[in-house]
């Protein structure tokens, strides 16, 4: 297999950089060490222009939003798992859209961090790194301050810095150009007893060049050799510049000759340099001498690259040769976010012409007037304070370039954002100028920020401000924006007087009224309308006017003020009139108050509008509807009689009749003759909703002739729903022959294909999909998705043909386009019968169909898996063929890491070319880096190779990625196992943020395994589940924790305890933190306690409450009772005091505790001490239990059970004491009715002679028989306690459970005795009982002597208990 | 619902509508634009009962979003326009959901001719 990669190893050999190693004249000294030969080309100098990482990972934020909520101290590592994932996920999104990372972005992550208490290392290098060159709106100088900020903070926080952040915070002072002490930075790094590396010298000796301090350089060199370090490209390039800085041209140019001598061929970062030093040195000759040699070479310098050499001009002051490079950029798209960052670098510069230069040199499409382009320059203009008349001349340019539609609107709006008044006001004067309306609301913005601080002075100014520029204020501007700035209206407008600002007196005035309004002064509202000279429109009062009326119950006022809008010619004359103005406003007023408002005015409503009535005030019928709908809604239809009397014309009724009521009058309709078509439509679409297809079928059969298409169109969505196609399509059939013409909705039409596909109606499906296109109903997004669903159910159905068809039929019709998950299905059908030459053919055939490869991925793996070499052969040619050598190493590679067989994955892609691909891929856009170093190195465990390990860490922070945890962990993991130290802080590793994380594919093996269990769980089958257990812990692999807690639930419930405890052992040691939930907690308390290890069960009791979870209540009685068996009485008292305060929540009853402690004391021989305790319960003060409720069945039961005599006739003596001393009958009446239910009948007999109260326990004796009647077996019973209280048989519970329990142990006699001593006394026998005993004698084949009642027992059963609700 | 809004022609159909449906929901309203001119440009498709375009209290911008709430009949012109422009700026129209009803689903049910 090797052989198909032969083409692309090839490929890559040639891409890559060489690298030699060290052999210097500069530095006399040995080679490097031969794992160095890893590090072939030190990173660019530069950001990456790929995300940080790149995995969206949007589940973190909900992760991190649920941990802002609880913020457990235990968890606070993994907040700050998920916290970082938020994090990334934040700044890369932003990096892989924009290229940068605005500051508000940055700072919200950091402030998020400080709030979370912590941060973990990788987060710290997250938020360092983001400093440097990504924040190109920022000042040089303002961001080192931010990292330093960050720094500090985060070291107040406890994050500890390794090499990694030293190495970060190195790089982020080379990119803002920071000037610092390179020894100071060493001796903070020995402070911090952080060892410096390769990657540390390397800046610091890029930091001397900087400041073109060789000699600095050089010592720093010399300790890189002492060190025995490598010496890379990214060294000699600092070197150049460094020379070059210190004035020395020539030797600047030699560094290049230096390093071919030294083996090391320049590359771009080389010729960069020195690039960038001519260009500082305003050198446009050598600079155009060396870019033509680099051309000439087999190097490329990027589109970035040429952009630095501008930066290098522009800030040296050479702005006129800027042209001439940006001839040779290529603006390739994806370096279009590096353009836009440099423009904003140049005017944080304060170099906005040279920005503009670039701007205006973009080749953007200048057709589509919808994009508009440079608005960020613009913006980011405004926010430096770049000079107005600028500005406008900025503008007029790109208007003129046509890059930018509306350049001086979009200003003003930034401006406006930003509260600049003058600029503002320059910007407006300009649009004026070009015939620009300008509006009153543009000074709003301007106004707000002056409210808010109360500031009249500023409020003047922008007011001034506006008569400037011939804008005068409106009503709004004054109600929302001038007004509350003031005490007082009156002050306004002496204020207004006194700074000159000239104000329209109406508007003025309006507005004051307005603002009345609003406060709720309906004297005033009502005062000013009567004097009011100046007509004006009702409607521009109608908001404040509602307000006003909600804030004011003055019904009178309501009513006077509406009155006098109605009538008075000054307000609602204009069309369409008053009724129409009166009949909106009121609609408003009711649709603006909420239902519960509206309720509780409910009266003063009804008195407005009766005072309405008698102002002879009318409203329009279809306004009265609308408010009709409105109280409808609001539950209060009791007004809607009362609006009604204000309708112009009145009519309609108001209330919508029942079915049955619209079936009787379709039926009289019809005997009379008359048309019954719109009756019957209301009936069907009644019938509709109410689901009852069978009935609507009927009434359609029954009067074919007056359906209309309405009601079809229901009663075909109608038989969508309940899967019947055969009537669906009738129906549709029925609905085109009534009007061919007619459409349906596109939801009833999806349905109807999907019915007729699955019901084999193919070529009626794929009719419909035809009617769709010729009656053009529109298809929405969601309707594509609702054919990929019928598609893809098909296709795991495994229906080709009605696949195939189908898509063929919605993609030739144009329905939807073939996009790679609407022909997906296409590909499933294959992969799911596990038909791979299929599945491969399918998805080459989409590809030449439709330029999409569905499944491709899926289809890759499969064949992986199956090892399918030839397969493999002709995917790998297909795609290299169509889609290029690269993509296909791509699909390849990921699809070995998909199928997961890392040592499988060696023999094919070998290590060098993993390598190589890593490096290959290093400036590719949306590339995750850290999840190729993470396969990188698990390559290198596999190989136990340190030494490329380190130097992947090396690497990771030359090329500034953030490495995820795990990453760390496997990194330390190989460094530990060599004996060699990490040099960096080892976060701790959560299992499930492996299982969250989804770049960390499990592989196959794994999944196949995991899945094999859930289904063993699944189906119960433990044997099975536990043996893949075994297999999957001989193989270390790890599962989930939902997968352990759901194979020890399935062995505790088949009390497989041991075994159960042997996955708890296994799931403890390998998942950190992994408990049982509260369910297995409980379940395995039961468990113990039937295997009777009393003393496991008390600690899991305690492991599950110690841990905040609520056992069952089952599983806590279980282990009481078997406590009391034992006499444990302590034990109980331990339990009692473990869930003290919990009782409720698990739903444990205190006679819980009662019953089995007096049982447990028994059980020890101390009756006396149980009977003394019970009897002090009931009779003193302040009893803790209701003697009604203080059941002692239990303790009764077990003590009869157990023939513990003496026991028993101490607690008779008890029980017949509280009964004839202290009137309690409750315990009285359960040992009667215990020794009934086990057949001591002669001594319930005998108790019952001694204490006839127990007869009259009515409700005690009721619960009993009721309890009794829902169990098998109790027949016997019951007609025991029958015999012994014949007056039992009065109550209609009592007969009623009796014959239950007769019916349910078949006893024919006894129910006939029953019912025929109830006959005798003439007892009214609901319809349960007749249908029970009914259907008793019919099944032992007896004739039943009345008729049977024809419904269902539930029917009856329901009906029984609606009767006694309503007698209630 | 824009089947809904050419059916409101038919007689039978408008007076069935209950007044708080003809409702336009316009989204991308330039920060040129506020009520007034939405209104203005709106008034050609008919009467215009009511139009808001809510501003920020904190901020003094609106959101880029409006009503505009017609006489019934006119609702459906103003959706078949197809090039709503104000000071250059394309506005999205499209009808304003009723309050009770989530989907169309009942609209083709609701015919009878």
């Amino acid at each position: 297999m090797a052989a198909l990669l032969r083409p692309a190893r090839w490929l890559l050999r040639a891409a890559a950089a060489p690298y030699l190693p060290l052999s210097l004249r500069l530095l006399a000294g040995g080679p490097g060490r031969p794992h160095a030969a890893l590090c072939l080309r030190a990173a660019r100098a530069r950001p990456v222009a790929g995300g940080l990482l790149s995995q969206a990972r949007l589940h973190s934020i909900a992760a991190e939003k649920k941990n802002y909520l609880q913020e457990e101290p235990t968890s606070s590592h993994r907040r700050n798992a998920s916290q970082f994932d938020w994090a990334l996920m934040r700044l890369d999104n932003s990096v892989r859209r924009t290229g940068r990372i605005p500051k508000t972005l940055l700072q919200k992550v950091f402030d998020n961090t400080c709030h979370s208490g912590s941060a973990g290392g990788n987060q710290a290098l997250l938020l360092l790194r983001s400093c440097g060159s990504l924040l190109p709106e920022l000042k040089l100088s303002e961001r080192t301050e931010f990292a330093h900020k960050i720094w500090d903070e985060l070291q107040k926080l406890g994050t500890v810095y390794d090499v990694s952040h030293y190495n970060a915070l190195l790089k982020v002072y080379l990119q803002n150009d920071h000037k610092f002490s390179p020894t100071d930075f060493l001796a903070k790094m020995e402070k911090g007893n952080i060892q410096p590396n390769r990657v540390t010298y390397q800046r610091l000796i890029a930091a001397y060049c900087n400041m073109g301090d060789i000699e600095g350089a050089s010592t720093i060199l010399g300790f890189m050799k002492t060190k025995d370090l490598p010496v890379t490209e990214a060294v000699f390039s600092a070197l150049v510049t460094g020379h070059a800085r210190s004035g020395d041209m020539e030797n600047a140019e030699n560094i290049l000759t230096v390093m071919k001598e030294a083996g090391i061929e320049p590359g771009p970062d080389t010729y960069l340099a020195l690039l960038n030093a001519y260009a500082e040195k305003g050198d446009i000759d050598h600079v155009k001498q060396t870019l033509e040699k680099v051309e000439k070479s087999d190097l490329y310098l990027m589109d970035r690259d040429l952009l630095q050499i501008i930066l290098s001009f522009s800030k040296a002051g050479y702005p006129q040769y800027v042209p001439e490079i940006l001839e040779k950029i290529t603006y390739e798209r994806r370096y279009i976010p590096d353009t836009m960052n440099l423009i904003l670098l140049l005017v944080t510069e304060k170099l906005e012409d040279t920005a503009l230069q670039i701007l205006l040199a973009c080749p953007i499409s200048r057709e589509s007037s919808q994009n508009d382009f440079g608005s960020f320059f613009l913006r980011h203009c405004v926010t430096m304070n770049t000079p107005a008349e600028k500005l406008k001349d900025y503008c007029k340019k790109l208007k003129e370039a046509q890059l930018h539609t509306s350049p001086l609107q979009f200003t003003l709006q930034c401006a406006l954002v930003a509260q600049k008044l003058d600029l503002a006001k320059v910007l407006m004067k300009a649009l004026k100028e070009e015939g620009f309306p300008i509006r009153t609301h543009y000074f709003w913005p301007l106004l707000v920020g002056h409210q808010k601080e109360k500031n009249v002075q500023g409020i003047v100014e922008v007011l001034k401000g506006m008569h400037e520029i011939g804008v005068t204020p409106d009503q709004e501007t004054y109600v929302n924006y001038v007004f509350p700035c003031f005490d007082s209206i009156k002050s306004v407008r002496a204020v207004l007087q006194e700074n000159g600002c000239p104000h329209d007196d109406n508007v003025f005035s309006q507005a004051e009224l307005r603002s009345k309004a609003v406060n709720g002064n309906l004297d005033y509202i009502l005062s000013f309308l009567e004097s009011n000279t100046l007509p004006f429109s009702f409607s521009s009062l109608r908001g404040s006017l509602i307000l006003g009326f909600r804030r004011s119950m003055n019904i009178n006022l309501w009513s006077k003020i509406t009155e006098l809008l109605y009538k008075d010619g000054r307000y609602c004359q204009e069309p369409p009139g008053p009724t129409e103005a009166v009949g909106y406003f009121l609609y408003n007023l009711i649709d603006s108050m909420s239902d519960s408002e509206v309720q509780a005015k409910e009266e003063h409503l009804r008195q407005y509008f009766h005072q309405l009535k008698e102002m002879n005030v009318k409203i329009p019928e279809n306004i009265y509807r609308g408010i009709r709908n409105l109280l409808d809604s609001y539950h209060v239809p009791e007004l809607i009689k009362d609006v009604n009397i204000l309708v112009e014309r009145e009519k309609t009724d108001s209330r919508k009749p029942s079915s049955s009521d619209l079936e009787s009058k379709l039926e009289k309709l019809k005997a009379e003759n008359q048309p019954i078509g719109d009756i019957l439509k209301q009936l069907i679409l009644m019938l509709c909703s109410e689901e009852n297809m069978q009935k609507a079928l009927e009434l359609k059969a029954k009067y074919e002739s007056d359906m209309v298409v309405g009601g079809y169109a229901a009663l075909i969505n109608l038989c969508c729903r309940h899967d019947n196609a055969e009537d669906a399509l009738n129906l549709k059939r029925e609905f085109d022959r009534l009007d061919s013409s007619a459409v349906l909705d596109t939801g009833k039409y999806v349905r109807l294909v999907k019915v007729l596909g699955k019901h084999g109606k193919l070529q009626d499906a794929i009719n419909i999909l035809k009617e769709m296109k010729e009656k053009d109903v529109l298809v929405k997004d969601a309707t594509v998705l609702s054919f990929f669903h019928i598609l893809n159910g098909a296709a795991l159905r495994g229906e080709t043909e009605t696949v195939k068809q189908l898509h063929e039929a919605i993609v030739t019709l144009g329905l939807a386009k073939p996009s790679t998950t609407l022909s997906s299905p296409l590909v499933t059908l294959y992969l799911e019968k596990d038909d791979l030459p299929a599945a491969l053919e399918s998805t080459i055939d989409c590809y030449e169909k439709y330029k999409i490869l569905p499944r491709i991925h899926d289809v890759l793996c499969k064949l992986i898996e199956k090892g399918e070499t030839e397969l493999i052969q002709k995917a790998m040619d297909f795609v290299s063929q169509e889609q290029g050598e690269m993509t296909m190493l791509y699909d390849l590679f990921f699809a070995f890491l998909q199928t997961g067989n890392y040592k499988e994955a060696k023999k094919i892609i070998e290590v060098e070319t993993l390598e190589k691909l890593v490096e290959m891929t290093q400036k590719l856009f949306e590339c995750d880096r850290d999840q190729l170093y993470y396969s990188l190195l698990k390559l290198y465990k596999v190989n136990d190779d340190w030494q490329k390990a380190d130097a992947v860490w090396n690497k990771m922070q030359e090329e500034n990625i953030i490495p995820r945890e795990k990453t760390l962990r496997l990194l330390a993991e190989i460094l530990r196992n060599n004996n060699q130290e990490v040099p960096f802080d080892v976060p701790e590793l959560w299992y499930e943020e492996e299982k969250d994380c989804p770049t960390s594919l499990p592989s196959p093996v794994e999944v196949n395994l995991q899945q094999g269990l859930l289904n063993a769980c699944h189906r119960r089958r433990n044997k099975d589940a536990f043996n893949i257990f075994l297999t999957a812990k001989k193989q270390n692999i790890v599962f989930d924790n939902e997968t352990y807690a759901r194979l020890i639930n399935l062995l505790l419930m088949k009390d497989n305890s041991t075994q159960a405890m042997q996955v708890k052992d296994f799931a403890e040691t390998h998942i950190k933190g992994f408990t049982l939930n509260d369910a297995a907690n409980s379940l395995l308390i039961i468990t113990q306690v039937r295997r009777d290890y009393l003393k496991d069960a008390l600690t899991t009791l305690k492991t599950a409450l110690d841990l905040d979870q609520i056992p069952s209540r089952l599983a806590v009685t279980r282990l009481i009772q078997a406590c009391a068996l034992k006499g444990d009485t302590e034990s109980i008292h331990d339990i009692q005091k473990l869930v003290n305060g919990l009782e409720d929540s698990i739903g444990l009853s205190r006679m819980v505790f009662i019953n089995n402690i007096a049982l447990a004391q028994i059980k020890n021989n101390n009756i006396d001490v149980a009977i003394e305790s019970i009897e002090n319960m009931l009779t003193s003060e302040n009893q803790t239990v209701d003697p009604q409720y203080f059941g002692l069945a239990y303790l009764f039961r077990k003590v009869i059970e157990g023939q513990l005599e003496p026991a028993l006739e101490k607690i008779s003596i008890m029980a017949e004491r509280l009964a004839n001393q202290f009137a309690v009958y409750k315990p009285v009446t359960d040992l009667f009715l215990q020794l009934v239910d086990s057949g001591k009948v002669d001594d319930a007999r005998a108790l019952l002679q001694r204490c006839g109260a127990i007869a009259e326990q009515m409700p005690i004796l009721l619960v009993f028989c009721i309890r009794n009647s829902q169990r098998p077996g109790k027949a016997p019973v019951m007609k025991s306690l029958l015999e012994l209280i014949p007056e039992l048989i009065d109550k209609e519970e009592a007969y009623t459970c009796l014959m239950k329990s007769y019916v349910f142990d078949n006893d024919v006699t006894s129910a006939k005795a029953l019912y025929e001593s109830l006959t005798a006394k003439n007892v009214k026998l609901n319809d349960l009982f007749l249908k029970r005993y009914a259907v008793l004698l019919k099944n032992a084949g007896e004739s039943v002597p009345f008729t049977e009642p024809p419904e269902s027992f539930e029917f009856y059963a329901k009906q029984l208990k609606e009767s006694k609700e309503t007698h209630l | 619902m824009l089947k809904m809004a050419a059916s409101a022609v038919r007689g039978a159909m408008v007076l069935r509508t209950d007044i708080s449906r003809p409702v336009v929901f316009v989204r991308k309203i330039p920060g040129t634009v506020a009520s007034s001119e939405l209104r203005e440009h709106f008034a050609r498709f008919g009467h215009v009962r009511k139009c808001t375009v809510p501003f920020d209290e904190e901020t003094g911008f609106h959101k880029g979003m409006g009503w505009i709430h017609f006489s019934s009949e006119e609702l459906h012109h103003a959706l078949q326009w197809e090039n709503h422009v104000i000071d250059g700026v394309k506005l999205h129209v499209q009808p304003q959901k009723p309050k009770a009803l989530q989907e169309d689903q009942t609209s083709d049910e609701e015919r009878d001719f």
